[in-house]
């Protein structure tokens, strides 16, 4: 079901024209603009694959195109990742069960140089991190590539429609959505930043001094960028919990559930149990009921509420129950969720016999936190550690966000989860750094890295920062390890 | 970690740990094995998984037929499935010159009881349905050869190993041989010394340094050459059982892992003696093209994994094993050229009976180490899969 009314977003501007796919060989109205998952969501249809091993049923759960729940096949290709892939009009879509098998005839590829591209500094991924890089970069003097594998630029500021908090600079009281048009509409009016969609970095490579970045566009054209410095800002992806049944379509991460009524306007179902109460699964629950949808419950496995006093209040005052030291125990469902059961926790976080209650949900959220990308990092031979404030394995830097190898920086969320605010200033710092280390910016642009290292500074005093500060300082280059 | 041991092996690959199981085996369980980064990482884990009795000389032929058959008897032997598959090799031929040569390896190897055969490509297309066989005038193959799971076969080995009372170090590095009027005293390593008064060379791309350490005599040239593999996400497991190989496609070769279903493989572009290991672009195109002249149909597959590991070459492509004569007592196994991993349990097997028996019936005289100082070069082997 598509949503058409909605208190801050007007989806009609969005939807393109309407055009006819098929999956499973029934036709399916869908937009143009849309990714093939969330027309087929939209359609009701919420089994999407089955897996290889025990082939149970398999849908959507990251939307964002860091997993593998949702390969379909499209035109007769295995493995198109729908939630990143738009629709086209005639797609042929079937589900993909299992390990596909190879047709037998197919005539080996036409074989050409792939296009090339060039640039002082390269970005991949354009969400917070990576628009501010490419617009700091940019400023400084260098040409910049922008890529990103989405559809669309601002990386999960597309889907945040509550309103941001700290400096008026750093886009207080903005909502997300809006800030990722002001940083696209900075970014797309700056003749030396070069922007490519749908475009899946895969591969980074050494070439002398440069970076060579492969990258691969709408599933199918190989292109190869290079530059002289690049920085990374891939994001970061859900985190998944065991329970029996986890991988029952209708359990999401939280962010897909955000991308499919915020960004998509489809509803992702009526009524949702939400699991991990910090910020993220607090606003999440605000954003389902001001799309119509039922929160029956969010429970916390911790003794108390994770995210902000004024989210958890709100929540409360719409009468949704948070139950702290409770967890899910298992999803039920034949071929998506029909119900879950969750349990209150003892002091061994051991469930408590005779506890158990069900929920009537056909969507269960799991809010329980990010991991960073580094997939990319790591294959291009970055060193990496284990830093748990940081939500898992980051990478080794200094203060200007450059990496173990000489010319790669990172920055935003695959440093180190933190927020968009954080996430914008050392996009600002690693961009510049990576214009200065291209050789193309005057050394006066050094006043501008210190001041948003002095901006993060300030963000990162609060209680919520010092987690963050004690792991960033196990990952400084030069600091203690 | 021990001050004293019988025997040092150093090398904690496929090479070093059948080696120490095998000595372990015979009732020589006093075996340190030193590995200076975990198991496997040198060689072993990089390798292309393929186990072939496809070569065209005798010794090859018959070091491989044992090792077949150790390899089929493993799951029972070291108590560890190792996912041996008796799949295949499929050299795939397209002139009468490649044709001519491998119908007098084939006849060799059938002179020795592998039964190899020549092919028709339709029955080549029938063993691999989706194979282009556009330009195919035979193929060779052997039935009887296969694939590993090289992961599972180096931890079946030193779990073997240690069950027979083998110690193996993991991160500990020989730094130094101690030698005194020609006999070994012991190895210095990062950890501490332990004296011994035998050493086996097992450090593959790293066997030279290990020379030089015990100041051995006579010129073994070994030297690391960068190879690359890639792996594709996985399809339905049996579409590409057999490894296939292409000489005209630039010394290609491929197959699918048994159990997971990744296609997995590498070419003959190296670089090198170094031993920086670096996966490079230039890899990943060239080997992108070969797989779909091969399998057209890899053009819908994705690359999921690339990374470098070494041949560690030796003049003729033949591995250096055997007894260094000046020095009381020093073995090498050593310079396997891409071949280590399939040859690993019939050399473990035939060392330890040299070692423990003064003698094997295996032809290691083949792979002589003094054979280099000595200008007698093998026949290249088939340096492939």
């Amino acid at each position: 079901m598509r949503l058409n009314e909605h208190p801050i977003l007007d989806f009609s501007l969005r939807r393109g024209r309407e055009v006819t796919i098929y999956f499973e060989g029934k036709p399916v109205k869908a937009h143009e603009g849309e990714t093939i998952s969330m027309a087929l969501h939209a359609a009701g249809i919420r089994v999407l694959s089955h897996s290889s091993e025990k082939h149970r049923p398999r849908g959507l759960f990251c939307a964002i195109g860091k997993c593998s729940s949702c390969l379909v096949k499209v035109n007769g290709i295995p493995n198109v990742r729908s939630c990143i892939t738009l629709v086209e009009d005639g797609m042929r879509v079937e589900m993909q069960k299992g390990k596909e098998e190879l047709p037998k005839t197919a005539k080996p590829p036409e074989w050409k140089d792939a296009p090339k591209f060039e640039g002082d500094v390269v970005i991949i991924g354009g969400g917070p991190a990576g628009l501010m890089a490419a617009i700091n970069a940019a400023d400084a003097g260098a040409r910049v590539i922008l890529i990103d594998e989405q559809p669309m630029l601002g990386g999960q500021l597309v889907k945040q429609t509550h309103k941001f908090f700290g400096k008026r600079e750093q886009f207080a009281g903005v909502r997300g959505i809006k800030i990722a048009e002001i940083l696209e509409e900075e970014a797309r009016k700056r003749e030396n930043i070069q922007i490519f969609l749908e475009t899946s970095a895969v591969g980074v490579f050494q070439e002398g001094d440069e970076k060579l970045v492969i990258a691969v566009r709408k599933n199918r054209e190989l292109l190869e960028f290079r530059g002289k410095s690049l920085v990374v800002a891939t994001g970061a992806m859900e985190k998944m919990i065991p329970f029996e049944n986890n991988d029952l379509p209708g359990i999401y991460g939280a962010g897909a559930i955000q991308t499919l009524m915020n960004t998509y306007g489809v509803k992702p179902g009526d009524r949702v149990l939400i699991v991990g109460a910090g910020n993220v699964g607090l606003i999440l629950a605000y954003q389902l009921i001001q799309a119509g949808v039922e929160v029956k419950a969010i429970v916390e496995a911790m003794p108390k509420v994770g995210g902000y006093f004024v989210h958890a209040a709100k929540v409360r005052r719409l009468g949704v129950p948070i139950l702290t030291r409770h967890t899910i125990l298992r999803a039920e469902g034949r071929e998506r969720v029909e119900r879950a059961v969750v349990a209150q926790l003892d002091e061994n976080w051991r469930p408590i016999p005779g506890t158990e209650r069900v929920f009537d949900v056909d969507v269960i959220a799991l809010a329980v936190g990010l991991r960073p990308s580094v997939e990319l990092l790591h294959q291009a031979g970055c060193q990496l550690l284990y830093i748990r404030e940081l939500g898992g394995h980051v990478v080794r830097r200094d203060e200007r966000l450059e990496t173990t190898i000489s010319g790669i920086f990172v920055a935003g969320d695959t440093a180190g989860i933190e927020e968009a605010t954080t996430a914008m200033l050392e996009g600002k710092v690693a961009g510049i750094a990576a214009a200065l280390k291209a050789g193309v910016a005057s050394p006066d642009w050094l006043k501008e890295i210190e001041k948003a290292q002095r901006d993060l500074e300030e963000f990162r005093s609060g209680p919520f920062g010092r987690h963050v500060l004690e792991g960033i300082k196990k990952v400084m280059i030069g600091g203690s390890e | 970690m021990r001050s004293e041991a019988k025997t040092v092996i150093i090398g904690g690959g496929i090479i070093g740990l059948s080696i120490a199981y095998n000595l372990a085996k015979l009732g020589e369980s006093d075996v340190v094995v030193l590995e200076k980064s975990y198991l496997g990482n040198g060689s072993t884990f990089r390798c292309g998984t393929g186990i072939r009795q496809q070569f065209g000389d005798e010794a090859n032929i018959r070091m491989m037929k044992r090792s077949v058959e150790l390899w089929k008897g493993m799951k029972d032997e070291l108590g560890c499935d190792v996912e041996f598959k008796q799949s295949g090799y499929l050299f795939l031929l397209y002139d009468e010159e490649e044709l001519r040569s491998f119908k007098a390896n084939v006849k060799l190897q059938n002179r020795f009881g592998v039964p190899s055969r020549i092919i028709s490509p339709d029955e080549a297309k029938m063993i691999v349905p989706p194979l282009n066989t556009e330009g195919v005038i035979a193929a060779a193959w052997n039935h009887t050869d296969g694939k590993a799971n090289p992961f599972r076969a180096v931890f079946a080995y030193a779990n073997a190993a240690k069950r027979l009372g083998v110690k193996i170090y993991e991160y500990t590095e020989a730094r130094d041989i101690k030698v005194e009027e020609g006999r070994i005293k012991a190895v210095l390593t990062n950890r501490g010394e332990i004296r011994t008064g035998r050493v086996i060379n097992a450090a593959n791309a790293w066997a030279p340094i290990i020379n030089r350490m015990a100041g051995v005599p006579i010129r073994i040239p070994i030297e690391p050459y960068k190879h690359q593999g890639i792996k594709t996400e996985p399809i339905k497991p049996g579409q590409i059982e057999p490894m296939v190989i292409s000489f005209k496609h630039g010394g290609v070769y491929l197959t699918q892992e048994a159990n997971q279903g990744g296609v997995i493989g590498g070419y003959e572009l190296k670089y090198g003696p170094t031993y920086d290991i670096t996966p490079t672009y230039e890899f990943l195109r060239g080997v992108s093209y070969r797989f779909t002249q091969l399998i057209p149909a890899l053009k819908y597959v994705n690359v999921i994994r690339i990374w470098g590991g070494y041949y560690a070459e030796t003049p003729d492509g033949n591995a250096a094993i055997g007894r260094i004569e000046e020095l009381d007592e020093f073995y090498i196994a050593a310079g396997f050229s891409g071949h280590g991993f399939m040859l690993a349990p019939a050399v473990g097997e035939a060392l330890a009976e040299l070692i423990v028996d003064g003698k094997t019936e295996k032809p290691l005289w083949f792979y002589d180490p003094y054979r280099f100082e000595r200008g007698e070069l093998r026949e290249q082997a088939i340096q492939m899969g």
